[in-house]
């Protein structure tokens, strides 16, 4: 049968956001994929370089509208090691919680987003609620909903708002209830079974030099984790490890990567009661904002000829942000910004995953990785 | 407490791969302390010369096993000195992955004790600099066939800053559109944000005699 291209994209269900996948297809069967990126390219980096660095953190929570607390707080890394920062050990523990509710939250959102692409319906609304919870707390740290601008160079924005200890206790241990729940409505679905296991195979090794990492590396069978291997925050006071999968010999499949991501979301929320109990000064004590406490006197400048940067655990993988500081001339401004975007990596790689399987793996291979175009574009 | 690696260890993996690649034409090597929060790091920061980067990239990846290629940096420096016109920052990471093993027809998981690695497992941070000198056409080696993810970023270095990578395999634009006209790289300094060549189209088009607030500001 001759061989033709199709084009799935920028408007299509499986894209989860916007861009191309073009797919050259022999019958029924993917030959060969080239994913096409860049409608929602906003410059990021351009903007950046007239933005003081109090300013960039605005611009980070925007790049990814699913885990907007990640992308700033892994700037935010990257600035504090250009200034050369201390940050409290409170605001640490502060950051953590809130690093690890938006992960919980965008785990969450691919769930829910995962199963219509499959189709199961009923699972967005499941994990649509216990995201609301997730997304309460952050709302009391950070005052908005989906962009939250927490943190600041030196420290947070805002303490442990009053009850918030307790509020977080409640939602996250209901939370741990319910994804039992999850489990029973997908490792029970015959439906979600078939169309998981064994489409989409990927291997550690081959992972690691196309630059994918994070769950997906995960679901692997390697338990590699930038919290663990180059640790940052107060990761390494708390007692956890990070979650590892037993793939299949070919490799791990759609399936793999969906348990990976459950079992992230219990260890993240076990972290946070754990952070909770372990905070230095206690949850319940609430500082103004600005105290020394939670806010670490940082200098607004950067010498000429420094740099910074910070690999960190986003939610899709190892996102980075590289600084160039530009010394007196540019005032309190970075020369250049550079960000490294997991998906923008693990999107070629993940096409290239497709080819081998049918049209209607497609959603499912695609999906399985958890694209968000926001980060990709920049 | 938690397992991670412990930071002594990492030093000294450190120093020892700072030693080992100084070796190498062009190519100095240091381990430089940085801290991330309270913890401190060490990274190994190398600078290197465009006609040794491709000997010291087969070098990282087969002696030293390290097997990430995280991000590609180009930076545009009209005003720095004319050795230093252009510079492309690589990072990389040293996992130590290798694929789980099998046995009885079932895949062990790999799990790392982080606190008990050693030799070339020890995860690993390295900064690689290359400066090129002042010149209308910037380009270095590619590295694409090395670390199949330094693909994508070439590309993308290519595509906003305009630094050409030789050798590199289906160069593209990939976050610009298609039709972007040829020598168009916006990352580059001469291109200044908001209005500044623009004045008459966007400025005053509708007559308010409206300036951009950041207007006569060095950009």
């Amino acid at each position: 049968m001759a061989e033709m291209w199709i084009s799935m994209g920028p408007q299509h269900p499986m894209t989860h956001g916007l861009w191309t996948l073009k797919v050259k297809v022999d019958g029924e069967t993917v030959v060969d994929t080239e994913p096409d990126l860049g409608y929602i390219h906003r410059g990021v980096e351009k903007i950046c370089e007239s933005r003081d660095f109090t300013q960039i953190t605005t611009y980070c929570d925007r790049l990814c509208y699913a885990s907007a607390n990640t992308w700033s707080h892994s700037y935010i890394y990257a600035v504090e090691d250009l200034l050369e920062v201390e940050v409290p050990e409170r605001a640490e523990y502060i950051r953590l919680i809130a690093i690890e509710l938006q992960r919980i939250a965008s785990h969450l959102m691919w769930l829910g987003a995962y199963g219509p692409d499959i189709g199961n319906l009923s699972i967005m609304v499941w994990c649509l609620r216990e995201r609301e919870m997730m997304m309460d707390l952050l709302q009391e740290l950070g005052g908005s909903r989906m962009h939250y601008n927490f943190p600041r160079v030196g420290g947070v924005k805002r303490d442990l708002p009053h009850g918030f200890a307790q509020r977080a206790r409640a939602k996250v241990s209901l939370f741990l209830s319910r994804i039992q729940e999850y489990e029973a409505l997908f490792d029970e679905s015959t439906i979600f079974l078939i169309r998981t296991q064994g489409v989409g195979y990927s291997k550690p090794e081959e992972m690691v030099n196309h630059g994918v990492t994070g769950p997906n590396l995960r679901a692997g069978g390697v338990n590699y984790d930038v919290r663990t291997a180059h640790p940052y925050s107060v990761y390494s006071e708390l007692d956890w490890e990070p979650p590892v999968e037993r793939p299949s010999i070919k490799g791990a499949d759609c399936y793999d990567r969906y348990r990976v991501r459950v079992e992230e979301m219990r260890v993240s929320a076990t972290m946070v009661l754990e952070a909770l109990d372990k905070i230095p000064g206690g949850a319940d004590t609430y500082h103004e904002p600005g105290d020394p406490a939670i806010l670490a006197k940082a200098p607004s400048r950067a010498p000429e000829g420094t740099s910074g940067f910070h690999h960190f655990e986003d939610s899709r993988g190892e996102s980075m942000f590289y600084i160039a500081g530009g010394g007196e001339s540019r005032g309190k401004q970075p020369y250049r910004v550079s960000i490294r975007s997991p998906m923008f990596i693990t999107i070629p790689y993940a096409s290239k995953c497709m080819v081998g399987y049918k049209v209607a793996d497609i959603p499912a291979i695609m999906g399985s990785f958890d694209p968000c175009i926001g980060e990709t574009d920049r | 407490m938690g397992k991670t690696v412990p930071t002594s260890v990492q030093r000294s993996a450190a120093e020892s791969m700072a030693t080992a690649i100084s070796t190498i034409d062009g190519v100095s090597a240091e381990v430089s302390e940085r801290k991330s929060g309270t913890s401190p790091r060490s990274v190994v920061s190398v600078e290197c010369i465009p006609g040794s980067w491709r000997q010291l990239a087969v070098n990282l990846r087969d002696e030293h096993e390290v097997d990430y290629c995280s991000m590609i940096t180009g930076i545009h420096w009209p005003d720095g000195s004319p050795e230093k016109n252009w510079e492309v920052v690589y990072h990389f990471l040293r996992m130590g992955i290798s694929d789980p093993p099998v046995s009885d027809g079932m895949v062990e998981p790999i799990v790392v004790d982080p606190t008990g690695v050693s030799g070339k497992q020890v995860p690993l941070e390295i900064e690689v600099s290359v400066p090129i000198p002042e010149t209308r056409e910037p380009s270095v080696p590619t590295v694409q066939d090395i670390w199949v993810g330094a693909d994508w970023n070439e590309k993308e270095t290519w595509d906003l800053v305009g630094i050409d990578f030789e050798g590199h395999l289906g160069m593209r634009r990939v976050l610009q559109p298609h039709e972007t006209p040829a020598g168009f790289h916006p990352l580059q300094k001469q291109h200044k944000l908001r209005y500044h060549d623009f004045e008459e189209m966007y400025d005053d088009a509708q007559g308010f005699l409206r300036k951009p607030a950041d207007a006569g500001k060095i950009k």
